[in-house]
């Protein structure tokens, strides 16, 4: 291989040396960083709420009329809708997973002594009844459900008054990382320093905050949320149901009480999309810019060593006279990029750690993981030779003859 | 050494046919070194082409040290040519990124040769032209007789058996072409083979034969001053012994 001459020629051409160093290095800089960012989002967006999300929808009702009662409404509103074919489950509900909004406390061991010191477990509360599990389609891991009985009324006034919870794995694993959550007596729920019990543990259930640090960590709550005139309700359709479901439960629970707006008809898979519409628009945009400088240093590469083809063609001629085949003409060009290419990756990946540094100042990203960086190099690696194909080619099919006509 | 008969190169356009070579033969044995001479269109640089194989040739047969090479692939001719023939051209044609010792080394690295063989091959070379202190100095450094000797110790450093000269002297002046002439003779002293293509009579007249070429065709072949003195002294030889 001939190296050291192809580098030291390269050497007295720094312009053109420069030229792609500087632009595999920003492209390597940019690709690690936004390849980074782009995988994480890809594995939040793609992360699992834990409930049926395909079967799943939320129906808002708000009374307006004069002797609206809450307590009755949801009564009724929930016989007529466990009464409504293809309907699996439904339950009165504060929120659900990644609708951005709802209720959280922190779980604690020991009660709260005023003095803040205390560490807290940061879970999110879901309000439901004895049919909750079912309408979320969780799956409880240990313990039991809720029974009827067990099922009270939360007033804002009066605080939380239930006595058992049902958490997710991974909240019961915070509190009690050596196992035996059911059965355990917490804090943070319960007013006034009242314990709760553990009584079941669901396998997931995401909280409603798809930025949460803790988004696997939340309770359910025996209760019915029970102030003003407004009201949510959660239900499950049998398989492939669902969008017929949803126009079903919206007649029905109009019939049942005029006295009412019917609002936000949504299934989950929407609050999915619209809580991640963000997320995608990111990763798009990030994509989009990854190709772009692809392509533009692709262009760039094709583009010098394709006038470098052409200013060299004599000595391409010459090298053939002196008896390089096509081959030895190629790697001269596939080697000279590689050189260049590898000083571009190193380069680079000082502006790699460079630009995630500012990243992680400015946006609050996180440090970039090492084999970004290897797999940053080998994409820019792989176009580089790409890219130098065509140039080399064309190249390597000048004719030796060409050594003897005068410039 | 090199062997033509009825050897033809046409060159074909969708319109018209040219003929650069036709009928053409020649035969230039081991050790000799010929000339060939002819007015600019001639078939001179044709002619040289397809005895350097960088061209293929339309009919006829072409032997270069026994081999034939008719029908050879691109590559079996790219290792004969690196094998057997040292290309000396008009504009020298060094390589301008790279400094004497690895221009040098362009054909040597295609043979495949190692490292040190390379070096002590490069050295040898240059210490042969007279150029062995400017390794490290590049062709824009040197005029154009000290480039032309480059162009030559690149040539000889493969050890070829053909050295094919194309107006080897074209871009010097008298003084410095009259340098690379005498260095051509003493490589040719020393059992190379050459062939200079030139429009020089000054020169032709310095090579063992002349071969004038008009029309694609070899109308001439004299015998130079050289050889006639080689002759001389070669009868004085055997006249003494």
């Amino acid at each position: 291989m001939e190296v050291r001459p192809i580098l030291s020629a390269l050497m007295r051409n720094k312009a053109g040396l420069v030229l792609i160093v500087a632009q595999v290095a920003i492209t390597l800089a940019v690709i690690c960083n936004s390849l980074f960012i782009v995988v994480q989002r890809a594995e939040r967006v793609g992360r699992d709420s834990g409930i049926d999300e395909a079967g799943t929808f939320t129906i808002d009702s708000l009374g307006f009329a004069a002797g609206f009662d809450l307590r009755d409404t949801i009564a009724a509103d929930l016989a007529v809708l466990r009464a409504l074919p293809g309907v699996v489950a439904a339950t009165p509900v504060n929120s659900v997973p990644m609708s951005n909004g709802g209720w959280s406390t922190g779980l604690a061991l020991t009660p709260d002594d005023g003095t803040d010191s205390r560490e807290g477990h940061s879970s999110a509360l879901y309000f439901v009844d004895e049919q909750g599990l079912d309408a979320f389609g969780v799956r409880l891991v240990e313990g039991r459900n809720f029974r009827p009985d067990e099922i009270g009324e939360l007033r804002q006034s009066d605080g939380i008054q239930a006595d058992s919870i049902i958490v997710t794995e991974a909240l019961a694993r915070s509190l009690f990382p050596d196992g035996g959550a059911v059965g355990q007596q917490v804090y943070g729920i319960g007013s006034n320093n009242r314990t709760v019990t553990i009584i079941g543990v669901v396998e997931k259930l995401q909280q409603p905050w798809v930025g949460s640090t803790t988004v696997e960590q939340s309770s359910l709550i025996p209760a019915v949320v029970n102030d003003g005139n407004y009201s949510r309700y959660l239900v499950r359709a049998e398989p492939g149901q669902r969008d017929a479901v949803m126009a079903r439960v919206e007649a029905a629970l109009q019939d049942a009480n005029s006295g009412r707006l019917l609002r936000r008809t949504r299934s989950v898979e929407e609050t999915r999309a619209a809580s991640y519409r963000q997320d995608r628009a990111m990763m798009s945009i990030l994509s989009g810019t990854m190709l772009a400088m692809m392509l533009i240093t692709g262009l760039g590469i094709i583009g010098l060593t394709s006038f470098w083809v052409t200013r060299r063609i004599k000595q391409i001629g010459t090298r053939r006279a002196l008896g390089a085949r096509r081959f030895n003409i190629r790697a001269w060009f596939q080697t000279e990029n590689g050189l260049m290419i590898a000083l571009g990756v190193a380069v680079g990946a000082v502006l790699t750690y460079g630009f995630n540094a500012w990243l992680m100042q400015t946006i609050n990203a996180q440090r970039l993981p090492w084999h970004y960086l290897p797999i940053g190099a080998l994409a820019v690696f792989a176009l580089g030779q790409l890219a130098v194909l065509g140039p080399a080619g064309r190249a390597a099919s000048v004719p030796p003859a060409l050594a003897t006509r005068t410039a | 050494m090199l062997q033509m008969t009825n050897l033809s190169k046409v060159f074909r356009t969708h319109m018209i046919e040219t003929h650069a070579l036709r009928d053409f033969s020649i035969h230039v044995r081991e050790g000799e070194f010929v000339a060939v001479t002819g007015p600019s269109g001639s078939g001179k640089t044709t002619f040289l082409n397809i005895a350097g194989l960088l061209e293929t040739f339309t009919s006829g047969s072409y032997r270069l040290d026994g081999v034939d090479v008719h029908g050879l692939d691109d590559n079996a001719r790219s290792r004969l040519r690196n094998e057997k023939i040292g290309f000396i051209f008009q504009g020298f044609n060094l390589i301008p990124d790279l400094n004497l010792f690895d221009n040098v080394d362009v054909p040597l690295r295609y043979r495949g040769f190692n490292g040190a063989e390379r070096r002590r091959r490069i050295e040898e070379a240059l210490t042969k032209v007279g150029l062995a202190s400017r390794q490290k100095h590049y062709p824009s450094e040197l005029s154009g007789g000290q480039q032309q000797r480059v162009a030559i110790a690149r040539a000889l450093a493969g050890s070829p058996r053909l050295l094919l000269a194309d107006e080897p002297t074209g871009n010097l002046d008298s003084l410095m072409a009259r340098g690379v002439m005498d260095l051509m003779e003493e490589i040719n002293d020393q059992g190379t083979t050459i062939v200079m293509v030139t429009h020089d009579p000054e020169l032709a007249a310095r090579a063992q034969r002349n071969v004038h070429i008009i029309d694609g065709q070899v109308t001439d072949l004299d015998e130079g001053p050289r050889l006639a003195l080689a002759g001389v002294g070669a009868a004085a030889a055997a006249v003494g012994a």
